[in-house]
């Protein structure tokens, strides 16, 4: 038994455990346990993330067509790892106390929702672990059917929506088995190291194939434009702490894949020779280009969002952008931002769902225009979203800071002014919809209805607070994750970001612990400078100047729709939804030509088709 | 000892901010009243204004919030002073550059704008999401402008790049090597500054003064006080970047101030814009000077 042994063997037990005892009382904490005791396993290997230890086998191996079917776990997969099990700990714990009793109390099955859960856990670790590509497509599909799974919980329109990704999935799944047939057809086998030594002699048309089909399969997942249509919609219906934890980590196994495939083993610098015909890009500019469209576009989608969730699940889209933006830029600084990223993302990615999950728990809505001011009524979830606001825009002390940070340094020792642009135009549209995400739930009027709302529960309260201490921490310290990520460029071949704990040396470079303490420093003298003034007297909300008006409860006097009517003006008219009419025209073209498919086998006369067989068989017979 | 010494810079760099950023409201002042020809306010009015400010009898708090947004405002600006290096005082200019800078440069706006959101006064949140709007179409030019100097001066660090303009000479300068882009960062200044004509989110006659609505006494004093660290470092920015920064403070405070004058006598002759023409002038002119000044100095 090696230690990945044993870390799936107990995944796949909490999976048992799940199912069996997730109905009961202590069911959801018993999976909490369990996700706990996987992340100890995980800790039993955490060689792999200091680069002490460079591999660990699983003993467990079959063969299929004279292939050997590996799973091992490498610095990369010991990084994904630790998030997804992180992710899933803190939801299943989120997900135990209050919030489970009620989602049974309104119908849901608990049994079903973390058995899903504990599902998705398990699946993406066998991905993973994956060895060889047969592996990866094994757990590939075994991923994106556990995640149908926990979409697909909610019924109803929730359903619908897990469809859509199903059929995307779908198509994805063809193009990378398309792309893996493809290297078979090249190099003869499914071994990671066969298609390494083989992609040197590859020809540029065949790379360019494999390029595009894997890029399509993996950032079908990933969302990448222009796939990015079915995710936010998805995730966002996802029952509860689901949402926070597919949100967090699951669409990131897209990214996993494209770095295993694109980045080591067909290498950023073979990319870089694919040069694009008449233009003055390669393979990497367009992966680039691709990015920064994904940051861009989605970003300002979920400005225009009502509904929290969605809003939330938007910005999940845009952020995979600057993810796939540092690794494809694919120097020291980029890689790791990056992959720093991803950790980071995914710790106030899921802290963010779990606010909205509180206050969806206690006000029943989740509709931007029917809350408010509810900071005085809940201030611990109101310091988690601000801890994870902060996050996601990028703005210091906060970990989503550094990685954003390392990306645009990147970006300027690349010499890419227009991508740097667009990484920026990303982070400044996330700072206006994220401040209208946290005027509109917490500040602003408190509605009557909302007078007798309580703090969200312990259950949920503590493992909020968790995560955004780690979003500080990891912040303040960023080389505690650097350290992880060091590991994972040594291990797919990059060149390694020198850092230390509060960030890197360099010709303008960066040190978190400086900054964030003269930042804290500064906000001690703030608050000196504050006390220096007289008293002031608190007064009710409804006692301020409204200029002639008068404010009471009874007429809502609050500003939250259509946040930004200024900046509307003017762009408004670019949201034109041509993605969703191309979806729309895509969906009609594969319905009129099934139809037309249709009305020839069923309904034309059968003699014409066997006239129509004859006349073929005979011309191949005499020709 | 040299930490204590650094401590010392520290301390030092945001006290002098604030002293000079009271001169700049003060000049800001006068300038304004020369073009409407009256007299302006006496030197020490500054002054006087925030110990009127701090030492009110009425102070409206609206809760925790809106007290931590304004502590947030001033300390924001406290901290970001640290990172821009000046004659003699190098502070924390090393441990994070320019776009470390202008991400600090957002945590006083962010302070704020919670702080206002808290009020729960229409009028103000009117006013905020005007302010955020007018940020983002500033800091799409202001970013070209970053980016092109760094790749210039090949670091991001401000304190490398005034050594650099100042052992070569003039001709060194960031405004003679790039002369597009500095002329699209002085376009930008006004806005940087929250002046006129980019001042919509103000608006007293049509939404009350927007976010400064329900401020008073030491509120709008910490608001005073951050408009001193804003003018001060708007014009330290420009200084560093295009203008050799400075070794000695005689040569230094005159470009400094000559740099928020320049504005500051313009804008006032200008009626104020309305947010979506903020945005569609910022992202016209300026872009399009900051996109050629880069393809100029990148080749």
């Amino acid at each position: 038994m090696t230690a990945l042994d044993n870390l799936l063997l107990i995944s796949a037990v909490t999976l048992v455990i799940a199912v069996l005892a997730g109905n009961s009382r202590v069911g959801g904490w018993l999976v909490t346990i369990m996700y706990a005791l996987q992340g100890a396993a995980l800790m039993m290997m955490s060689g792999l993330g200091y680069s002490t230890l460079t591999m660990v086998q699983s003993s467990f191996s079959i063969e299929v067509l004279s292939q050997q079917l590996l799973w091992r776990f490498d610095a990369l997969s010991w990084f994904f790892a630790l998030i997804t099990i992180g992710a899933g700990l803190f939801c299943s714990w989120f997900a135990s106390g209050e919030w489970g009793e009620k989602y049974r109390d309104n119908g849901g099955s608990l049994r079903l929702f973390h058995g899903a859960l504990a599902l998705n856990v398990f699946s993406m670790l066998v991905l993973l672990a994956s060895g060889d590509l047969l592996t990866l497509f094994i757990g590939w599909e075994l991923v994106s059917w556990a995640s149908f799974l926990i979409m697909a919980l909610a019924g109803g329109k929730a359903f619908g929506y897990a469809m859509r990704y199903i059929s995307y999935a779908f198509a994805g799944a063809m193009a990378l088995l398309g792309g893996l047939l493809l290297i078979y057809a090249e190099v003869g086998s499914f071994d990671f190291q066969s298609l390494k030594e083989a992609v040197p002699t590859m020809s540029s048309a065949t790379l360019w194939l494999l390029v595009v089909l894997l890029t399509a399969g993996f950032g079908v997942k990933m969302a990448i434009l222009p796939f990015h249509l079915w995710q936010a919609k998805a995730y966002a219906e996802t029952p509860g702490p689901g949402a926070a934890f597919l949100g967090a980590i699951s669409s990131r196994m897209g990214l996993f894949a494209f770095i295993v495939v694109i980045v080591q083993l067909i290498g950023i610098s073979r990319l870089v020779e694919m040069k694009i015909p008449f233009t003055f890009l390669d393979a990497q500019d367009l992966l680039a280009w691709i990015a920064v469209f994904t940051i861009i576009i989605p970003t300002y989608i979920a400005l225009r969002q009502h509904d929290a969730r969605r809003l939330l699940a938007w910005h999940g889209v845009g952020q995979t952008g600057y993810m796939l933006l540092g690794i494809v830029i694919a120097n020291d600084l980029g890689s790791a931002g990056g992959l720093m990223h991803v950790f980071n993302y995914a710790t106030y990615q899921a802290m963010l769902f779990m606010v909205v999950i509180a206050v969806i728990h206690r006000t029943g809505t989740s509709n931007l225009n029917k809350l408010g001011g509810l900071f005085t009524r809940m201030p611990l979830s109101y310091l988690a979203m601000l801890v994870g606001i902060i996050g996601l825009a990028g703005l210091p002390p906060m970990n989503g800071f550094v990685s954003k940070w390392l990306i645009y340094r990147s970006l300027i020792v690349d010499g890419s002014p227009l991508l740097f642009l667009g990484a920026v135009i990303g982070t400044l549209g996330t700072i206006l919809s994220v401040y209208k995400l946290i005027h509109n739930i917490f500040l602003g009027q408190l509605r009557v209805e909302h007078v007798a709302v309580r703090e969200a529960p312990l259950s949920m309260v503590i493992p909020m607070m968790l995560l955004a201490a780690v979003v500080f921490v990891t912040g303040y310290f960023p080389g505690l994750v650097l350290d992880w990520t060091s590991a994972v460029q040594a291990s797919i071949g990059i060149p390694v970001l020198a850092h230390h704990l509060g960030g890197i040396d360099m010709k303008g470079g960066l040190d978190m612990i400086w900054i964030v303490s003269v930042l804290l420093v500064g906000f001690g003298f703030g608050t000196l400078v504050f006390f220096l003034g007289g008293r002031s007297k608190r007064v009710h909300q409804l006692d301020n100047y409204a200029g002639g008006h008068f404010l009471t409860a009874e007429t809502r006097y609050h500003y939250s729709d259509n946040f930004y009517p200024g900046l509307m003006h003017l762009i408004g008219p670019w949201y034109r939804n041509s993605f969703e009419w191309l979806e729309r025209g895509l969906i009609s073209a594969v319905d009129t030509l099934s139809t037309a498919m249709q009305g020839l086998y069923r309904n034309a006369h059968p003699s014409y088709l066997l006239l129509a067989v004859v006349v073929f068989a005979l011309s191949w017979v005499i020709v | 000892m040299h930490f204590f010494e650094l401590l010392v810079e520290l301390l030092l760099m945001p006290i002098l901010a604030f002293v000079i950023g009271l001169a700049m409201v003060l000049m800001m002042r006068r300038i304004g009243a020369r073009i409407q020809r009256r007299v302006g306010p006496p030197v020490l009015q500054p002054i006087y204004d925030i110990i009127k400010l701090y030492s009110k009898e009425t102070q409206i708090s609206h809760g925790l919030m809106h007290e931590i947004g304004i502590i947030m405002a001033v300390g924001g600006y406290i901290a970001a002073e640290t990172l821009l290096p000046v004659p003699g005082l190098d502070g924390l200019a090393d441990k994070g550059g320019a776009v470390t800078l202008a991400y600090m440069l957002m945590i006083p706006a962010l302070g704020m704008a919670l702080g206002v959101g808290q009020c729960a006064n229409p009028n103000g949140s009117i006013g905020i999401s005007r302010a955020l709007t007018a940020m983002l179409a500033y800091d799409i030019p202001f970013i070209l402008v970053i980016f092109g100097v760094s790749y210039v001066y090949g670091t991001t660090n401000l304190a490398e790049m005034i050594t650099i303009q100042q052992q070569q000479g003039v001709a060194s300068w960031g405004i003679v090597q790039m002369p597009l882009l500095a002329l699209t960062a002085l376009l930008i200044l006004p806005a940087i500054m929250g002046k006129h004509p980019f001042e919509i989110y103000v608006a007293p006659a049509e939404i009350a003064t927007g976010p400064m609505v329900e401020m008073s006494g030491k509120f709008m004093g910490g608001l005073f006080v951050m408009q001193c660290f804003q003018l001060y470092t708007a014009g330290v920015i420009f200084t560093t970047l295009f203008l050799g920064g400075g070794l000695y403070w005689i040569t230094f405070l005159p470009k400094i101030f000559l740099v928020v004058a320049i504005p500051m006598s313009v804008a006032y002759l200008f009626p104020r814009y309305r947010t979506e023409d903020v945005l569609r002038l910022m992202w016209k002119w300026p872009m399009l000077l900051g996109l050629i000044g880069l393809a100029v100095v990148m080749k």
